[in-house]
């Protein structure tokens, strides 16, 4: 059977249930006694059990099989939680994890049993009670079938046994009310047959609802089915077991219609007959019964269910919709062309205004295009919200990373994370978590001293990391925090020499910052010895050119014996911005509005020279320039002018002066990618298109400062 | 299908000029043929690239095949194409011709295998055509070299 086509919401569904497990043994293990917790796991681990079997993920099915029947003792009593217990679910959620990536790799959940977890979890029972084990082994068994088929035939098996022709009629136990009663009595007068039926689906089909409607459109072919149970709204949402009951009124005979049904496919049995109306004194006591057994026999898998959609609808709120990514990426490429047209429109209108039109003609056509501009600016804003993810569906990973951090390196630590409902664009999102994870495994590992080390400075004995994230303006500031030892700038600068980054002479002319800096040059670390964690060598330089690859940039700050403040900023979105168009020569290029401070008028005689290169000294501060036009290789000026544009711009507190020849004006950008094969200099961060339709290229302002 | 139907079947080139010499690319990466549009140049890149074009809203490379093979710059002239290709599994890039010509159909039989020619060209081979030779341009190679440099 083709499972493709689900194979995508399966891992949507695994991943989710993995983080809610994650989170939920990470509490669990703060309190052991949390009985609400410990129901979520059971919940979510019956959840992937019942969805790896499904998709016929038998490792997977088995290894989470196990987990739930740990947690079934934990839930009845039997057990209790103990630290090993905890580590044990952590490898087996690892281990699940480790399926999962293996499965969106492969489709193939691999080759690894995990015998081992298998045997620690079955030893945690052991260790408890010996004649649980032998059950819990003996339900292990059946597990070549799918769980959801073995879970219902066990269930079905125990009703079976009492009585099972009449159980199985399962139509006379339908409740029906007066009207239902005059529409058989009509029916009768009529001549029609009236039946009652039970229809058992196949126990492996995978779409019992599809199934259901195909019987029930069979029917609506040569009658009318006048009640079901389930009721049809729920068996179209696949709210039902492997079986339902109908009553049929049609002319047709009863083997007719028996074969209808039959005549879908995976369809197990058709059990029906002609019916008539029970005595109410019986109605009322079978119902009842019925309910009662129904309800009893339901209630496990409604809890289940019932959780299960629970957690599933936690991280959303309201009414959202799943969608692809790609086809937000398609709408978001109209909304580009859009803007691009809607620049077209304006650069022809400036160009009319030259021109001899009436006035007021021209007046309508320029209010035209402002409410054009309105709209798209609006459009742009609402796709961009759309795309938007909340940095909580990186950061949730970290806890239980810290937790396995602080056992390795024997540290004790705790991590403080705030503000993870700030969000994002998804393409941020998606490139963001992997210098995260390394600035915190950095915090961890160099950062924080041992936790001997802190009692013996009188620090708290428990190592802080922060991880902050707010929105300011139109960026995202990340902090990552910690109350360690801080960087020891004469160590760094030692270090630098030994590797041969700078010399002596230059080490004593570095101010702090440029030598904190240098902890982001390749292959830099001054972990004195290396370890799993980090000290490779690999680390601060990979997040620095992430980041600055998705247009942020990274600060360090820090005090020697009370840690480290690592402030990462990342604009809002990457695709649509606000820029200022600048002319160097005849060519046009664009500077992000968000890196500028101000834009000044200068005299040349007002250049000063510091170290041979130009300064300018604006109201009190001292300012390096840039002359654009050097950088970008353009033909130099046949004279040069009195005054000076010079744009302002910033990176973090330190400015610059950019020297252009004429200002353009702001306008709303796409930023397109430069294609590849060409060797892109890093003063240019992109290209957008003008409403002329020629190319401007966009300076990154960052890279000169 | 097997191998030898694949190297028998007789494949389009479309042939273009640099100066004399005629070359011919395999018209399965050709995506369009434009005509000269504003090139924006963008500074510090190799110098074959003179810069990059707005194909449609997609901004793309275009480099001189001139000065890729060494010869030297020439103006733009009414006759100057952009050929955009599109290779397997790559973006696309804009090339530079001084004139597109026609469309040939080879037969294997006519073509004389060939890896380079005396400019260090990366060829597929020398395709024979009346009483012309055609050097056919092995576009994967080229492209490649691109990534690697």
């Amino acid at each position: 059977m083709d499972l493709s086509q689900y194979l995508e919401m399966f891992i949507d569904e695994t991943k989710e249930h993995l983080q809610n497990l994650n989170d939920q043994v990470l509490i669990l293990e703060a309190e052991p006694d949390n009985i609400d917790t410990i129901n979520e796991i059971f919940r979510a681990a019956h959840s992937l059990k019942g969805m790896a079997g499904t998709m016929g993920f038998k490792r997977m099915q088995r290894l989470t099989h196990d987990m739930e029947n740990v947690f079934s003792k934990i839930r009845e009593g039997k057990m209790g939680v103990t630290p090993d217990l905890v580590d044990v679910v952590f490898k087996c959620l690892d281990a699940i994890e480790e399926y999962l990536d293996c499965i969106i790799n492969t489709s193939d959940e691999g080759e690894n049993d995990n015998e081992d977890i298998i045997k620690m979890l079955n030893a945690c029972l052991e260790g408890e009670s010996l004649a649980d084990v032998a059950a819990s082994e003996a339900s292990s068994d059946d597990e070549s079938a799918p769980a959801a088929a073995s879970e219902a035939s066990v269930e079905d098996g125990g009703n079976q046994t009492a009585d099972v022709s009449d159980d199985k009629r399962k139509y006379l136990h339908i409740d029906i009310a007066d009207f239902e009663k005059n529409a058989i009595t009509e029916a009768r007068a009529k001549n029609l047959n009236v039946y009652g039926a039970t229809v058992y689906i196949d126990e492996n089909c995978i779409l019992k609802a599809a199934r259901a409607f195909l019987v029930f459109k069979g029917i609506e072919a040569i009658g009318e089915v006048i009640k079901s149970v389930p009721g049809v709204q729920d068996i179209e949402d696949e709210k039902f077991d492997f079986d339902f009951s109908m009553l049929i009124i049609s002319e047709k005979s009863l083997d007719e219609v028996k074969k209808i049904i039959s005549d879908v496919s995976e369809i197990k049995e058709v059990i029906i007959d002609n019916y008539d109306i029970p005595s109410d004194v019986e109605v009322v006591s079978s119902v009842q019964e019925a309910e009662q057994k129904e309800d009893k026999k339901d209630d496990k898998k409604k809890a289940t269910a019932a959780a299960a959609a629970k957690a599933n609808a936690k991280p959303v709120a309201g009414r959202s919709v799943r969608v692809d990514i790609e086809k937000l990426d398609v709408l978001m490429n109209l909304v580009s062309e859009l803007i691009i047209a809607k620049n077209g429109l304006v650069s022809v209108s400036n160009n009319q205004t030259d021109g001899t039109e009436s006035k007021a003609a021209n007046q309508s056509f320029n209010e035209q295009i402002e409410y054009l501009e309105r709209v798209t600016t609006n459009l742009h804003e609402s796709v961009m919200k759309v795309r938007m993810v909340p940095i909580e569906s990186v950061v949730s990973r970290f806890p239980r990373m810290i937790r396995d951090l602080s056992k390795k390196l024997g540290k004790e630590m705790e991590l403080i994370m705030t503000g993870e409902e700030t969000e994002l664009d998804r393409t941020v999102i998606d490139e963001i978590g992997d210098p995260l994870m390394h600035m915190l495994r950095n915090s961890a590992d160099h950062g924080l001293e041992s936790t001997i080390d802190r009692l013996k400075l009188g620090k708290p004995q428990v190592g802080t990391i922060q991880l902050n994230a707010y929105q300011d303006g139109n960026n995202v500031t990340i902090e990552v925090i910690d109350d360690g030892a801080g960087i020891d700038v004469e160590k760094v600068k030692a270090s630098a020499i030994k590797k041969g980054h700078i010399t002596e002479e230059q080490a004593e002319q570095l101010s702090e910052k440029e030598a904190i800096d240098l902890l982001f040059r390749p292959a830099f670390s001054t972990a004195e010895k290396i370890s799993d964690v980090s000290g490779r060598g690999v680390g601060l330089d990979v997040v620095k050119n992430k980041i600055e690859g998705l247009g942020g940039d990274v600060e360090v700050s820090t005090k020697l014996g009370e840690g480290t403040k690592f402030t990462v900023r990342l604009p809002l979105t990457l695709a649509i911005i606000q820029a200022l168009m600048v002319e160097v020569r005849d060519e046009k290029y664009a500077i992000p509005l968000n890196s500028i401070v101000t834009i000044e008028d200068i005299l040349v005689s007002d250049i000063k020279f510091v170290q041979q290169k130009e300064v300018i000294n604006l109201r009190g501060t001292v300012i390096p320039i840039v002359r654009l036009d050097e950088v970008l290789d353009c033909p130099p000026r046949e004279e040069e002018p009195e005054n000076l544009v010079v744009v302002i711009v910033k990176k973090g507190d330190k400015q610059t002066g950019l020297v252009i020849d004429n200002l353009l004006g702001q306008q709303e950008i796409v930023i397109k990618p430069l294609g590849k094969y060409i060797n892109i200099p890093k003063i240019i961060s992109g290209a957008t298109i003008l409403g002329d339709g020629g190319v401007a290229l966009i300076i990154d302002s960052n890279s000169l400062i | 299908m097997d191998e030898n139907e694949i190297l028998t079947e007789p494949k389009q080139y479309i042939v273009v000029k640099l100066d004399q010499e005629q070359y011919g690319i395999d018209i399965s990466f050709i995506d369009n043929i434009v005509r000269m549009e504003r090139i924006t140049r963008v500074p510090k890149v190799q110098s074959f690239f003179p810069g990059v074009i707005n194909l449609r809203g997609e901004i793309i490379p275009v480099m001189s095949l001139r000065n890729r093979f060494g010869l030297a710059d020439k103006e733009y002239t009414n006759a100057t194409r952009m050929i955009i290709l599109k290779p397997e599994n790559g973006a696309k890039i804009g090339i530079l011709v001084d004139e597109v010509r026609e469309v040939v159909t080879l037969e294997e039989s006519s073509i004389e295998k060939a890896t380079r020619d005396e400019q260090g060209v990366n060829l597929l081979g020398v395709g024979k055509y009346k009483d012309t030779l055609i050097s056919l341009l092995n576009i994967q190679e080229i492209i490649q070299e691109l990534d690697n440099a």
